[in-house]
């Protein structure tokens, strides 16, 4: 028999036994919509971090204190005490580290913010002049503080957008006085809106001269996060690398592995995002896996009762002249075709759960959770259908072949 | 003495045993020799238990023997292969049973065009040649209705379409009229009548005499041996004739 006819033949076979057909795939739809929402989730996910990441720019290297974190245990190691005053003086060395533009101290912290009567709960970022260029910020209004400022451990702030908003409402925030930490601190700049930018998100943060912030805010004398302004993309890895070399050498460390600080651009810390999604994504898949073997089973199943139902059928198709091949393809095209569709059910139903997951996701995390039909998803989705029909429906399809015109023309 | 050529099969000390899975062994066919002709018309009749199913299966290739040879157009049936078998069913051999066989769920054009679509008849001429069997065996105001619900003497006449539509040689007959009251039955044999006239070889499974005496010949069957082999004299079938 010709293959179309053949397919014809189990087309009509699955047309016959519709809501049998329809409870078998169940498992396979299951699985599928699974894959698919897992596929545009972790992508929605990995797009958001990227995004956030992006803001970085390609010639900003950061260097944190303490140790890569390799697992939640190893919390601890990221407060350590290890980048201070030395250390960004050696950064700023070109005869220590090429190319480099800005270096700007940085530490954070966060604390409640007074003005009048308002409140709001203010992330603190203590730092010099050189984030501007570090970060290619200015405020919007008013100014940043002065090298002076810095120097004099002045008691200035700069409002990101949203703290400001809190604050002050519309009414000018510059030239007025705010309490952090229990201290007074003059207004003198405004940001704009800027969004998230590596880890900062400027728009909640207070800015204050790092200075000032070690010294009355903190007690401490040491920075959180250095960040590193190169001259160009070009040379950023270079850059990376004569920062460990520096910091290695200025602390004595030969295996990186003890390395008490960690430097990361923003090509690495993309390809980290890459790795964790990638990890979750894989375990994720690995369940959806499981639930295509169990529908997988559940299709061989049927198949073998539809077989034994059909075995005067088959004996008649064998009386008339169908061949062992014949019969294989027909059932090996039946459980193929019940998976696929329930393929494209499990595809359907798993680009309208991600589209209602992306909408819940903004809503609710009130961040910019993007939705894109994941096209490799749909067609990886497909072909593990269709192989899930050919595995599973082999065995069933070769009973099926094998049996005798005989034994199946009798059989009562 | 029978001219050799006009030989188209023959069978020389037939054995069918058949074993289960216990272990126990029937023995349903035990050495059956025999000849026919291109176009002749044989009954085989017996006893039930005989093994006249047994020998039907095995002349038309649906089962194989377990002993003695079987030539059919002068080549031994053991030189084909499960596949090769399929095809000469196809070609050379068409079948009626007493329970029918339909493929319930689909139309009667369906149902005869079955064995053209295994005979990889393109789509376009498998209508019209169907078409044709099914006007043979006056079921044209039926085409395209579901096998399942005519009636017994209509089923047999889609399953005798089916049989003729490859325009076979032999066309087998298992207790063609088993399941039909006798006005269905008659039609029915009126019909494997005409095949016969027609030129195909027709083998008739009965155990009614007067089905039996359409046939030239009649074979009887007794615990696996043949009792008897005779020309039948007098063909004499009015008593269904309309
Ligand atoms: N698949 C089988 N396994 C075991 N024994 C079988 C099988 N098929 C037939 N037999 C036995 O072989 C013998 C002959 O059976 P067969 O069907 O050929 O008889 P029959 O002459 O057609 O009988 P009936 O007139 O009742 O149809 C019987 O004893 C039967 O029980
Ligand atoms: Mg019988």
């Amino acid at each position: 028999m010709t293959l179309g006819n053949t397919f014809k033949t189990s087309i009509k076979g699955l047309l016959t036994h519709k809501s049998r057909s329809i409870l078998t795939i169940l498992g396979i739809v299951i699985g599928i919509t699974a894959i698919m929402l897992v596929m545009a989730v972790s992508r929605g996910a990995k797009d958001l971090i990227l995004s956030q990441i992006q803001g970085l720019g390609s010639q900003t290297i950061i260097v944190r204190a303490g140790r890569e974190p390799e697992g939640p245990s190893d919390f601890a190691s990221i407060f350590t005490t290890s980048l201070k005053d030395r250390e960004v003086q050696a950064l700023k060395n070109p005869a220590f580290v090429r190319g480099v533009l800005a270096v700007a101290p940085n530490v954070i912290g966060s604390g409640t913010a007074l003005y009048g009567s308002e409140t709001k709960n203010a992330s603190l970022l203590g730092t010099t002049t050189d984030i501007l260029q570090a970060l290619e910020i200015q405020p919007r209004y008013g100014a940043f503080f002065s090298e002076a400022d810095v120097a004099a451990h002045s008691s200035v702030a700069v409002l990101g957008s949203e703290v400001k908003e809190e604050l002050f409402g519309d009414s000018d925030a510059v030239g007025e006085t705010i309490k952090f930490y229990d201290r007074n601190f003059k207004v003198i700049g405004v940001f704009d809106n800027i969004g998230q930018i590596g880890a900062f998100d400027i728009d909640t943060n207070i800015i204050v001269p790092v200075t000032t912030a070690n010294q009355y805010l903190l007690g401490n004398n040491h920075y959180t996060v250095i960040m590193v302004r190169v001259e160009s993309e070009a040379v950023i890895e270079r850059a990376a690398d004569d920062i460990r070399q520096t910091l290695r050498e200025l602390h004595g460390i030969t295996d990186p592995d003890k390395d008490d600080f960690f430097v990361a651009t923003q090509a690495d810390l993309a390809e980290r995002v890459g790795t964790i999604t990638g990890i979750l994504s894989a375990l994720l898949l690995s369940v959806a896996a499981i639930s295509l073997v169990v529908g997988g089973i559940g299709i061989m199943n049927i198949m073998l009762v539809s077989v034994t139902e059909r075995t005067r059928e088959i004996g008649l198709r064998k009386a008339v002249g169908a061949t062992t091949g014949d019969i294989l393809r027909q059932f090996l095209f039946e459980s193929v075709l019940l998976t696929s569709v329930g393929g494209v059910i499990g595809i359907s139903l798993g680009a309208v759960l991600s589209l209602l997951a992306s909408v819940i996701l903004t809503r609710f995390l009130e961040v910019n959770w993007g939705f894109a039909f994941p096209i490799t998803g749909a067609l990886l989705g497909f072909g593990v259908s269709a192989l899930v029909g050919l595995i599973f429906g082999i065995y069933p399809a070769r009973q099926a072949s094998r049996k005798s015109p005989i034994e199946a023309l009798r059989y009562e | 003495m029978i001219n050799n050529s006009e030989i188209l099969l023959r069978i020389r000390g037939l054995e069918k045993i058949y074993s289960d899975d216990g272990g126990t062994e029937t023995p349903a066919l035990r050495g059956v020799s025999f000849d026919i002709r291109k176009g002749e018309f044989l009954a085989i009749m017996g006893p039930s238990g005989s093994g006249k199913s047994t020998l039907l299966h095995i002349l038309g290739f649906l089962d194989r023997p377990s002993g003695g040879s079987y030539i059919f157009e002068n080549k031994e049936m053991n030189s084909y292969n499960n596949d090769e078998l399929a095809q000469l069913r196809n070609k050379k051999f068409g079948f009626i049973f007493q329970a029918f066989n339909l493929l319930a769920r689909s139309s009667v054009m369906e149902n005869v065009k079955l064995p053209l679509a295994y005979a990889d008849v393109p789509e376009a001429k498998q209508t019209p040649i169907a078409m044709k069997a099914i006007d043979a065996v006056g079921l044209s105001h039926r085409v395209y209705h579901e096998s399942s619900k005519l009636s017994g003497g209509e089923k047999q006449r889609v399953a005798i379409a089916r049989a003729l539509v490859n325009d076979p040689e032999v066309i087998f007959a298992d207790e063609p009229t088993g399941n039909l009251d006798s006005k269905s039955g008659g039609q029915v044999m009126e019909f494997i009548d005409k095949l016969h006239n027609q030129g195909h070889t027709i083998i008739l499974i009965t155990h009614e005499t007067y089905t039996a005496e359409y046939a030239e010949r009649i074979i009887k069957l007794k615990d696996g041996l043949i009792e008897s082999d005779e020309k039948v004299s007098s063909r004499h079938h009015a008593e269904f004739k309309k």
